[in-house]
């Protein structure tokens, strides 16, 4: 029988990780390089995140891992019980009570405390990447804080579709000097990042990149004087628990168009119709 | 006419090839400077140097600005940059490399002015619209693909988008070459046209003698890496004095 060592990773592994965090907290935003390690799941599904979370996580956090606000899908159920077997914390399913939250494409709606580290999972930490395709020209932008060109991109937004589209991976200036990608979550949520209590570290396997935002850090999103920031929400309300305010995710119910909203939060929704239950 | 870029004893070698041998010159605000010479004479690596795209070995470069004189040398890359993208321009001989083939025409445009902090997108956006009229492709384009643009256009896109900042110097490398001849003279009298409307001076590289003709108030003739002639256009081109300039103008085929 082959024993793994706490959190899968070996301690050395942990600690370099560490000390890669440690340097992105210094430098809020910055993309720091890191011996990214093969995970026993592929690239794609949370390489990135499972390294910072398994380099954070001790015996007595509780870990809520949620896939596009979902705790019950698939990726989120496997990293869950991944780190169920190689550390054996408490998983939890409450926002509230989870020390660490690792999140691919969301963040809670409940908020988030100074007790609390949410780790995301990215899948391109250069947000400039599609407009400056050599990563070491990209780089000098980030040295000499040129960030110009990256409003092309809501420019064209704005000419094709009236307003800054990007629905989700909206660009956030942090710190007032560093542009960052706050990883595919959407623009709905880019708000919630803004002046966190919660320390906030991002992970990106394939492309050896961590980056983090410390707590009450500013997260401003890119937008024009005249279109300012948006941040999208269906126009609906949660057919299971009537939330106006949550994000929502779009069910087709049939093949005739019939539709309807759901929270995208499934622990928030539930909570809310527990809450709704007990209320004579 | 006032002093505006001023090079002096300019030095390039790649390897065992003088590309700048002692090179210097000036130009003055408002004056349209041709560089001719044949391929390979360092024409192009002058104006890369020039631009401050690339060092020289030695020499310096000195730019006389709105306030005072810099040396180009002593710049940092950020003070280069500025200078670059607001009082500079550079314009490539070939336009889909300096484009943005999958951005809007107007983004095209807009981007210097974003570079330089604009953030008020209708503004942005009426300034290129205008730009596009400017440059003879029309606003109604302003949300083409430059894809789907003609070489001809795709320069004076080009055109427009270093315009944009009104610049004070314009650096310009065969901006013609490629063009078919018809659509050669058009580029040709845009530039004509807006170099003199915008009051800027220009460094144009050309191979063309009739390019150097049509535009240029003076001439050098390079070859070798250095300068041979010197002077203004009429008087290089009608009455060369250097043996080599004299080979470049009875080489012209007769019209």
């Amino acid at each position: 029988m082959i024993s793994y060592n706490f959190a899968y990773l070996d301690e050395q592994t942990k600690r370099s990780i560490r000390r890669a965090l440690l340097k992105a907290v210094a430098v809020p935003g910055w993309q720091i390089p890191f011996g990214s390690r093969e995970m026993p799941l592929p690239y794609g599904w949370g390489t990135g995140g499972i390294q910072v979370t398994a380099s954070v996580i001790g015996e007595t956090d509780r870990l809520k891992v949620i896939d596009q606000g979902a705790d019950d899908t698939t990726n989120a159920v496997a990293i869950a019980s991944f780190f169920k077997r190689m550390t054996g914390v408490e998983i939890t399913t409450h926002t509230a009570d989870a020390t660490i939250i690792q999140t691919r494409h969301r963040i809670p709606e409940h908020p988030l405390t100074e007790n609390q580290i949410i780790v995301y999972q990215v899948p391109q930490p250069e947000p400039l990447w599609r407009l400056i395709p050599e990563r070491p020209v990209a780089m000098r932008a980030h040295a000499l804080g040129d960030y110009g060109t990256m409003y092309v991109k809501l420019y064209e937004d704005i000419t094709r579709f009236g307003r800054v589209a990007s629905a989700y991976e909206h660009p956030v200036m942090v710190g007032g000097c560093v542009l960052m990608s706050p990883s595919p979550i959407p623009a709905f949520d880019n708000p919630k990042m803004d002046r966190m209590p919660a320390l906030q570290l991002f992970g990106a396997g394939r492309e050896r990149r961590l980056y983090a935002v410390p707590p009450y850090t500013s997260v401003r999103s890119l937008d024009f004087a005249d279109h300012p920031f948006h941040p999208g929400r269906a126009d609906g309300t949660c057919s299971l628990c009537g939330s106006t305010t949550s994000y929502l995710d779009e069910i087709i119910m049939d093949d005739h168009g019939t539709r309807r909203f759901v929270c995208s939060d499934t622990d928030y929704c539930s909570e809310r119709q527990d809450a709704k239950d007990t209320t004579p | 006419m006032s002093l505006l870029l001023q090079a002096q004893g300019l030095n390039k070698r790649f390897q065992s090839v003088d590309a700048l041998d002692d090179v210097s010159l000036t130009v003055s605000r408002r004056e349209i400077l041709a560089v001719v010479g044949e391929s390979g004479s360092g024409k192009s690596t002058l104006l890369a140097t020039l631009a401050g795209l690339q060092s020289a070995d030695s020499g310096r470069i000195t730019y006389y600005g709105a306030d005072r004189p810099q040396d180009i040398g002593d710049m940092d890359e950020m003070q280069l940059r500025r200078l670059q993208r607001t009082q500079w321009g550079f314009i490539h001989q070939n336009a889909r490399a300096a484009l943005r083939l999958d951005v809007s025409a107007g983004g095209n445009i807009g981007e210097r002015l974003m570079m330089n902090g604009a953030r008020d997108y209708g503004e942005i956006r009426e300034t290129a619209a205008r730009w596009l009229d400017e440059v003879e492709i029309g606003r109604e384009r302003i949300d083409e693909m430059p894809l789907n643009f003609s070489g001809g256009m795709l320069q004076r896109l080009q055109i427009a988008a270093t315009l944009v900042t009104s610049p004070e110097l314009v650096f310009m490398d065969e901006p013609t070459t490629g063009l078919d001849v018809s659509v050669q003279a058009r580029v040709l009298d845009l530039i004509r046209n807006l170099v003199h409307k915008l009051d800027v001076a220009t460094i144009i590289v050309t191979h063309d003698l009739g390019v150097a003709r049509l535009l240029a108030d003076r001439t050098v003739v390079m070859q070798g890496g250095a300068i041979v002639e010197h002077g203004l256009t009429d008087q290089v081109l009608d009455d060369p004095q250097h043996p080599y300039t004299q080979l470049l103008v009875s080489s012209v085929l007769p019209s």
